[in-house]
């Protein structure tokens, strides 16, 4: 029987036990809806985390000193200039963007009552700024004390939404970078609590410049030394700043450093990101810089598997869920196949009589399933993406705002898709493959007879 | 067209088997027509069945059109009925949901290469048995006799050699029956095939050149006329 003919005779079929196929297709919808569900949810919560949260870029690499080897001191290698250099020399390697952690503490005090007024003129006039919110601001009584570090300005080249990021002129506000991890957590559980205006893209230009006293702490204040006053202003909010505290131009923070810690301070380098041509060449990459006897800071990498592991073992529960409703269909399907395949015996008969082989018929009862496999399948795929647009709707607009909540919960990568379809027509093969088997083995002289 | 040699067909196993054919052996020329008669459980339709490659659990040999019917596999038997046999059943045995042209047609979707467009070859063979103008009539639709020849058309689809009708006027009035009677001694003295029926109204089959005459599974009667 060609494919062709195959397809005319199960079309034939299939319309006359429609009813019996879409109360056996039903267990098949469900199960695939509820696979799609459940895997774009975790797919979606998963882009969350890789993007948002623990954001990596496959073809970067953070790259430490060897904080100790049994080689001894000899073998230690700092990161300083000259490693610098020798790492882009590296075969495979782009760029190296070093970063070094100011040496010394520093405090910021925002106080409100001690903002100028036309400062806060400005702040009144931000989109989303209520007299409430500037009432809020003049209260203000937050004293901070701030980590800082410094970050080669071409790592965030992109990031940067406002005026320039590079060490300043003499007496003008350094610009520096907030972690957008950090801006989210600000925004979503700490702003709007204290009537606080949010940080957004929009108002970066119009927030005024802040006070930062280096080398002072209100931890311990029996610190020795001068301490500095001057000036930052935000400038944008970056993956790559620091989770905790401000990210300044690099020429910065090693100027501050070599004032308050010496040249020592200033010339080594805490990490560096090390940029490879493509993340194809990362593995080479990592090789060779274990090679010079650096280590890799995997600690980003491993919180976010560690998270995107607890999300994958969630979902694949609720996807063994969906796999054991798409199984009782399947054997529902069985059942269906079954009492079709008895009422059809004499029709079988006569088939065979009339030149059907049993390959024939195995072939024709596997093309019903097949179809009512594509069917519930393009079904459950309709009804488990429609679930999830509606799901995404409802919790969108009523989920209170919470850090990283995203606006789209669900991601719909097309072999999920793919991979819906071929759970149904799979297991609807594999419910209809005994009562095939037996309607093949039937003796079209007894059924056609009566016996 | 037909040689049967020893064919023993046998039932069911232990003590509740059951002979439906003990040993018999026949011999059928192309063209002829023939008549199998006997009582009930005489075994006349499970010999029609051995002939026609629908029952292969028989000893002995049977060689139809020059095949060895035991020495084929499941797909050479299905090629065999799909090409030289054609079956005419007592209960018409017509698919409900398809129309008389469709019911026609039906071999088609079995049959190896491409025979031409299928419903106009099953017209063409509703025209032979008369049945032109009910081509998109359901068996529902169609009286007994109308039906019966909706069947006979169906084994004629694929230009058979070998019509094997089981008790085709069994379900018939004798109007009805004596045309269809008159349709399968046509097919035989027009057409040339070769047509065994089994019958237990052995007079109505008057063009019959041979009778077959089985009791208790064994030729008990055979003579050419």
């Amino acid at each position: 029987m060609t494919l062709h003919k195959l397809g005319r005779f199960v079309a034939q079929n299939i319309g006359r036990n429609r009813k019996n196929f879409i109360f056996a297709g039903i267990g098949i919808v469900v199960g695939v809806s509820s696979f799609i569900f459940f895997t774009a949810l975790g797919s979606g919560i998963r882009r969350v985390v890789s993007t948002e949260i623990f954001p990596l870029d496959a073809n970067r690499i953070t790259v430490i000193p060897r904080k100790a080897g049994f080689s001894g001191p000899a073998g230690l290698r700092p990161l300083d200039d000259a490693a610098v250099k020798a790492l882009e020399a590296l075969p495979d390697v782009a760029a190296v963007y070093p970063r070094m952690r100011l040496a010394v503490p520093a405090t910021m005090s925002l106080v409100g009552g001690r903002f100028p007024e036309e400062e806060l003129a400005r702040i009144a006039r931000l989109p989303g700024v209520t007299p409430d919110i500037v009432a809020s601001v003049k209260r203000l009584d937050l004293w901070l004390e701030i980590m800082a570090d410094g970050i080669d300005p071409r790592l965030v080249k992109d990031e940067v939404q406002f005026g320039a990021f590079a060490d300043p002129p003499e007496g003008q506000p350094v610009p520096f970078l907030l972690s957008k991890r950090l801006v989210e957590i600000y925004n979503a559980s700490f702003a709007e609590t204290r009537h606080l205006p949010l940080i957004s893209e929009i108002i970066i230009p119009f927030v005024p410049s802040l006070p930062l006293v280096i080398n002072d702490s209100y931890v311990n204040r029996g610190l020795a030394g001068p301490q500095e006053n001057i000036r930052v202003r935000i400038v944008g909010t970056s993956q790559q700043a620091l989770l905790g505290g401000i990210t300044l131009p690099l020429a910065t923070v090693r100027a501050l450093n070599r004032r308050f810690g010496g040249e020592a301070a200033a010339d080594h380098f805490d990490s560096a990101v090390v940029e490879a041509r493509s993340a194809a060449h990362i593995a080479s990459v990592q090789a060779a810089v274990r090679e010079k006897g650096y280590g890799i800071d995997t600690s980003q990498q491993r919180m976010a598997d560690s998270v995107a592991l607890a999300v994958t073992l969630v979902m694949l529960g609720f996807t063994l869920i969906s796999l054991t409703i798409v199984g009782v269909a399947a054997v529902n399907i069985g059942h269906t196949f079954f009492m079709i395949i008895f009422e059809r015996q004499r029709e079988i008969g006569l088939l065979r009589a009339v030149g059907a082989s049993r390959a024939d018929i195995r072939a024709m009862i596997h093309g019903e399933a097949a179809v009512v496999g594509v069917a519930g399948g393009a079904a459950g795929i309709l009804l488990g993406t429609a679930g999830c647009l509606l799901v995404n709707l409802l919790a969108v607009r009523l989920l209170p705002k919470f850090p990283f909540k995203p606006t789209q919960f669900f991601a719909y990568p097309w072999w999920m898709f793919a991979g819906g379809m071929l759970l149904a027509v799979i297991f609807c093969l594999a419910g209809a493959l005994s009562p095939a088997s037996r309607a093949a083995r039937l003796d079209p002289s007894q059924t056609l007879s009566g016996r | 067209m037909i040689e049967l040699t020893n064919i023993a067909r046998v039932y069911g196993k232990g003590e509740s088997a059951t002979s439906a054919l003990r040993g018999v052996s026949l011999a059928v020329e192309a063209g002829a027509f023939v008549r199998i008669v006997g009582t009930s459980g005489s075994g006349k339709t499970t010999l029609l069945n051995v002939i026609g490659g629908l029952d292969s659990g028989y000893s002995g040999t049977a060689v139809v059109d020059g095949k060895d019917l035991r020495a084929m596999n499941d797909r050479e038997l299905s090629r065999f009925r799909n090409g030289t046999v054609g079956f005419v059943f007592q209960h018409f045995h017509l698919l409900e949901h398809l129309d008389a042209l469709h019911n026609v047609a039906l071999a088609d979707f079995f049959a190896s290469g491409d025979g031409g467009d299928p419903l106009r070859r099953a017209g063409e063979v509703l025209e032979r048995v008369g049945l032109g103008d009910k081509t998109g009539s359901r068996p529902s639709q169609l009286s007994g006799g109308q039906k019966q020849r909706v069947a006979v058309a169906r084994a004629l689809f694929h230009r058979p050699r070998l019509i094997l009708a089981d008790e085709p006027t069994g379900n018939l009035d004798t109007r009805t029956s004596g045309q269809i009677i008159g349709l399968l001694e046509s097919l035989n003295r027009d057409d040339r095939l070769t047509v065994v029926v089994v019958t237990h109204e052995a007079p109505l089959f008057h063009g019959a050149t041979q009778t077959v005459r089985l009791e208790d599974g064994r030729i008990v009667g055979a003579n050419i006329e």
